[in-house]
């Protein structure tokens, strides 16, 4: 089985709730990223979700765009994230792997997409690509990976049942109306929806853009499966990135942890 | 009077296999009720009449089609004729889509308008009938066209509209597209987003298309009265590509008309230092749609280099890349040398002084005109004025006011 999903229901089997946190990979170098994962891993993470850089991510708030273009700088390709995770599976043959990014990343190495293997990433995130479009349309049709759709505050209740359907990994809830690292939370509405969500599926459903606090952890929590923190991991990297002293991101992910469980 | 019979796009918004919607799902929702909102209006004959009403009395449509008496002389062959685009409301054929747009907004009930803007004509054209409907207004320019059009961004502002510089990418147009959608994203619920090219995710290259069309209908009907025939060939300038899009569409089906759209060419196709994805792109997703893309092999999208702000664009427009892939259109890229040679030219033997744009789609007429018969009828789209390039052109020629 994925490992993605086999992490997931080994927690839902537990009543435990999984931590998903995202750093963009060679930011600010792919070493640092290395060791970075594992201190995600260190500090409770369940899921890894890798940022792969591109030009042009719409999706994302400034906080993560700056470090899109650090690592661009860095010259950083799909194929080097790829030796990235297979660096890490050398130690860690556990920790889920997400590749998250932009659909004219992954299409322009549909080759390199299609060669993963089982000890590698585990699913793809295509933040463009809409959830009920399947991406075997787009020639990515290794059985190793899995696919994450998102639904979002405006997705029509007709749409998220078919949605749903695609999303072989889990369900990415977006949290807000707005890019990543923005912050407007509307805790009712997000309830309901994920609530609606559940109705329609099975597959585990994470909340994530604009969590933050340890208090959104909390609450978010109880009404799904996980969250996924990102803007303010990518903000300590950038902070700590000439001292590499990431002590501070360890903390917080390990009180995220406490408060999600 | 309707806007448009074309089979394409398809249902999912293709044009062959460009097109599409490739967005964030939270615009999901906003491009379907878009779609819909069009789809409803545009058989209805109160929309079309409110239209097409204001493009004659707001805009002062329709612009004529004027014979180049000096312009033909210099080529010695053939005949000019300009669509005079740059006679409209604002100075550009941008304002068509706006006052089309404007009211798909008004219809749909909309608050609060956003664009994006290269050259700032687009931008001057989305204040002028935000300012016109009272609605407020937001444009996002990049931070380096904000410098070389710095007279636009104060007309812009002098209309009641923010600009926002966008300093992130190359800051220039496709960045302050993407701040645009970020936007959307953000305020999707009571915001219209006024797109000014045939780009970005369905329904809007089909919108603007439609909209812009009145620029070809036009064209036929002139060209009837003026010279007996349809142009042998029509000539226009293609960045996201509305201008040539709205001449070319009517003409798709007339196969005696030679359509040719022209690139920025910047420092020449060969150098890479330039802004024309269908003479030297391969296809790739930016900004909603998949289109010819300047991209590297790793998939990210190439800074582009044009001396004009609103060619500066790495992407096109999807039915462009479906004109080249079939034949139908030809795709050809002039430089930023030669178009500014044009520039002059044209100011010096017409009085009329062309956007740094349109003087790309002029420049293409020197190996033109030679190649073509010497009874042949040529139409250039001239998409705007060139008032807002003067401290460009002055810089280049090393004049200071």
């Amino acid at each position: 089985m994925n490992r993605l999903t086999s992490k997931l229901q080994n927690l839902k089997e537990n009543k435990k709730k999984a931590l998903v946190a995202y750093l963009v990979a060679g930011d600010p170098d792919l070493d640092t990223t290395l060791d970075l994962m594992h201190l995600f891993v260190d500090s409770g993470v369940d899921v890894i979700e890798i940022g792969v850089p591109f030009t042009d991510p719409i999706a994302e708030g400034p906080t993560i765009q700056k470090a899109h273009d650090r690592a661009l700088k860095n010259n950083i390709s799909l194929k080097m994230i790829l030796e990235l995770v297979d660096k890490f599976r050398e130690t860690n043959t556990e920790t889920p792997i997400v590749l998250m990014g932009y659909l004219n990343t992954f299409i322009s190495h549909i080759d390199l997409v299609q060669s993963i293997g089982e000890n590698s990433a585990d699913s793809i995130l295509v933040v463009d690509v809409p959830g009920e479009l399947n991406l075997q349309t787009y020639g990515i049709t290794n059985p190793n990976i899995n696919t994450i759709s998102l639904i979002s505050p405006t997705t029509k209740d007709d749409r998220v049942e078919s949605i749903a359907k695609n999303s072989t990994g889990f369900i990415y809830y977006v949290t807000l109306r707005g890019v990543t690292g923005s912050s407007n939370l509307n805790i009712e509405e997000i309830k309901n929806n994920i609530q609606k969500i559940q109705q329609y599926s099975d597959a585990p459903t994470m909340a994530g853009f604009g969590i933050k606090s340890v208090e959104d952890a909390s609450t978010l929590a109880a009404c799904s499966d996980g969250i996924v923190i990102g803007s303010s991991i990518v903000e300590m990297i950038a902070d700590e990135s000439k001292t590499k002293e990431f002590g501070r991101i360890g903390e917080y992910l390990r009180e995220m942890k406490t408060a999600i469980s | 009077m309707t806007f448009s019979n074309s089979n394409f796009p398809d249902k999912e918004g293709f044009y062959g296999e460009y097109g599409g919607k490739f967005v964030p799902e939270t615009l999901m929702y906003a491009l379907e009720e878009l779609e819909n909102t069009y789809n409803k209006l545009k058989d209805n004959k109160d929309f079309i009449d409110e239209f097409y009403k204001d493009l004659s009395h707001f805009v002062g449509r329709p612009s004529p089609l004027y014979f180049a008496q000096r312009l033909t002389d210099h080529y010695k062959s053939g005949s000019i004729w300009l669509k005079r685009e740059d006679l409209n409301h604002t100075g550009a054929h941008k304002i068509n889509n706006t006052v089309g747009q404007i009211l798909l907004a008004k219809y749909m009930g909309k608050k609060r308008i956003i664009a994006e803007t290269g050259a700032g004509q687009h931008g001057v054209a989305t204040a002028t009938v935000a300012a016109r409907l009272g609605l407020e207004c937001h444009i996002y320019m990049g931070a380096e066209d904000v410098r070389r059009q710095s007279l636009n961004v104060y007309r812009i502002k002098l209309l009641g509209a923010n600009v926002h510089p966008v300093d992130s990418g190359s800051a220039t147009l496709k960045d302050a597209l993407n701040e645009a959608l970020r936007d959307w994203v953000t305020n999707v619920e009571d915001t219209y987003y006024i797109i000014g090219s045939v780009t970005g995710p369905h329904p809007y290259p089909m919108i603007v298309r439609d909209f812009n069309s009145v620029v070809g209908k036009e064209v036929i009907e002139q060209s009837k009265d003026l010279f007996g025939k349809m142009p042998d060939a029509v000539v226009a300038c293609v960045g996201g590509g509305s201008n040539a899009m709205g001449i070319f569409h009517p003409f798709i089906d007339i196969k005696e008309t030679r359509l040719i759209g022209v690139e920025a060419g910047g420092e020449g196709v060969s150098t890479g230092e330039h802004a024309a994805p269908l003479n030297d792109g391969t296809p790739g997703v930016l900004h909603g749609a998949r289109s010819y893309l300047m991209q590297d092999e790793s998939g990210q999208v190439k800074d582009t280099k044009s001396v004009s702000a609103g060619l500066d664009y790495p992407g096109v427009g999807p039915e462009h890349s479906w004109l080249k892939d079939i034949g139908r259109a030809e795709y050809v890229a002039v430089s930023d040398d030669d178009a500014l040679k044009a520039f002059h030219e044209v100011t010096e033997l017409e009085g009329i002084m062309p956007a740094l744009e349109t003087a790309h789609a002029f420049a293409y007429l020197e190996p033109l005109m030679k190649e073509l018969d010497s009874s042949a009828n040529v139409v250039v789209n001239v998409s705007g004025r060139g008032d807002k390039d003067i401290n460009t052109v002055a810089e280049i020629d090393g004049i200071e006011f």
